[in-house]
């Protein structure tokens, strides 16, 4: 088995090119995991155009990719009708909602190219574009790789996802306001550097997974002005890595005023408080461009 | 008594304006070897791709026998070059990460078992 995960774009909320982000990437939200044969793409953010670039620089083969959304803001789906395999005959696209009957995904992916805000409309893309759901909350297996979603804290929702295959796990948790489902949030905010009381289900969703997605877009100092927003503290997403006992960590969906050298100061805080748990986890900053392997 | 509007003004000498083409300096992008045998060193990269590993046919050798023979590859791209893992013994760290494969930036520290080298962007 061989697990490939690759980052295509991880800023949240807006593009943000420039020398300040040359490091990281300005490309919102974007990730393939390719497990075997299977494709799987987490979040259509600008990262998506690139990603269908080098998808036909691989080959002639047809492309065949799962696509599951966390949610449908603008910077999880802005690359889709950017992304050259859905203008192609022979790609064939998947889109998934949640649980059964969902096909929200779908719907909202198409109202993006309506005539007032794209020039192609959906119905004309040439790929066979299908909707489809995870089925019951067990979560459904797509070509022998288990998936399963999880709700998650964002204004309009959002769904963390998890995908395994022979004991390798991925989870993607990207806009997730960790925080407001802490046991007491005053507590955390009175105490930063106690641990984290979270959400038990969050961290049995997160359990064990080799590498955990993580949306750790705030300083502990910036979320006291932005509780609500639907991001996180990194200091929080830490903790849930370290107390579901997770591989490794990587930061996710980059606040677009941060510049590289911020992010790298905010992940040395993060490492710091996982040395001080005693955990073993590995956090780094995802970065576009950047390809993992697991298992 | 009254002023020139602008004495300066009025001495410079007004003339058709040849354009000038500047020749900014062009470096190539390198890797510098920091630790492990060989170093130190600087590798300048040129070409499409070049291999780094312990066999005497890679394009960048190092003497160490805890690399392997082909260790990773690196390919220009057209934004920098990207380094690869070659399915290695002891694996490729990018900024002390294990990973597959990366685009690298200026500063980022590659390191294959005991071989440190540093990635400087061109220009």
């Amino acid at each position: 088995m061989s697990c490939f995960v690759r980052f295509w774009g991880t800023r949240g909320s807006i593009p943000t090119p420039g020398r300040k982000t040359h490091r990281y990437g300005g490309n919102t939200s974007c990730v393939e995991v390719r497990i075997d044969d299977s494709m799987f793409v987490l979040d259509g953010g600008t990262g998506l155009r690139e990603l269908g670039v080098d998808l036909l620089k691989r080959g002639p083969a047809p492309v065949r990719a799962h696509m599951l959304f966390s949610h449908m803001h603008w910077d999880h789906i802005q690359g889709f009708p950017f992304f050259v395999p859905a203008y192609l005959p022979n790609s064939r696209l998947s889109i998934y909602g949640t649980f059964t009957g969902d096909r929200r995904h779908h719907q909202l992916l198409s109202g993006q190219m309506s005539s007032d805000y794209f020039p192609v409309d959906f119905s004309s893309l040439n790929a066979n574009i299908v909707a489809s759901d995870l089925g019951p909350p067990t979560g459904r297996i797509i070509e022998g790789v288990a998936v399963r979603c999880f709700d998650q804290r964002h204004p309009g929702g959002s769904y963390a996802y998890s995908l395994e295959k022979d004991g390798v796990r991925v989870v993607y948790s990207t806009d997730n306001e960790v925080d407001l489902g802490l046991a007491d949030p005053a507590a955390a905010q009175r105490d930063l550097a106690a641990p984290r009381e979270l959400p038990p289900e969050l961290v049995a969703f997160c359990r064990g997974a080799d590498l955990l997605i993580a949306d750790g877009q705030y300083t502990d100092d910036e979320y006291v002005k932005k509780v609500g927003w639907g991001h996180p503290r990194a200091s929080t997403v830490t903790d849930l890595a370290v107390q579901a006992g997770v591989g490794q960590l990587a930061i996710f969906h980059h606040d677009p005023m941060h510049s590289d050298d911020h992010i790298d100061a905010l992940v040395g805080e993060c490492r710091e408080r996982v040395a001080r748990w005693g955990s073993g986890v590995i956090v780094f900053a995802a970065r576009e461009g950047m390809t993992l392997k697991l298992g | 008594m009254s002023l020139p509007d602008d004495p300066l003004d009025s001495a410079t000498r007004a003339q058709a304006v040849p354009v000038l083409t500047a020749r900014p300096s062009v470096r190539s992008h390198q890797l510098q070897q920091v630790e492990g045998p060989g170093a130190p060193q600087l590798i300048e990269l040129r070409g499409t791709s070049l291999i780094i590993g312990r066999s005497p046919e890679a394009e960048v050798r190092i003497p160490s026998s805890s690399l392997s023979r082909q260790h990773v590859r690196l390919d220009r791209g057209d934004d920098g070059w990207t380094v690869t893992d070659l399915d290695s013994s002891n694996g490729l760290y990018l900024n002390e990460i294990r990973i597959y494969s990366a685009e690298l930036r200026d500063g980022d520290t590659v390191q294959l078992s005991d071989a440190l080298f540093v990635y400087f962007e061109g220009r």
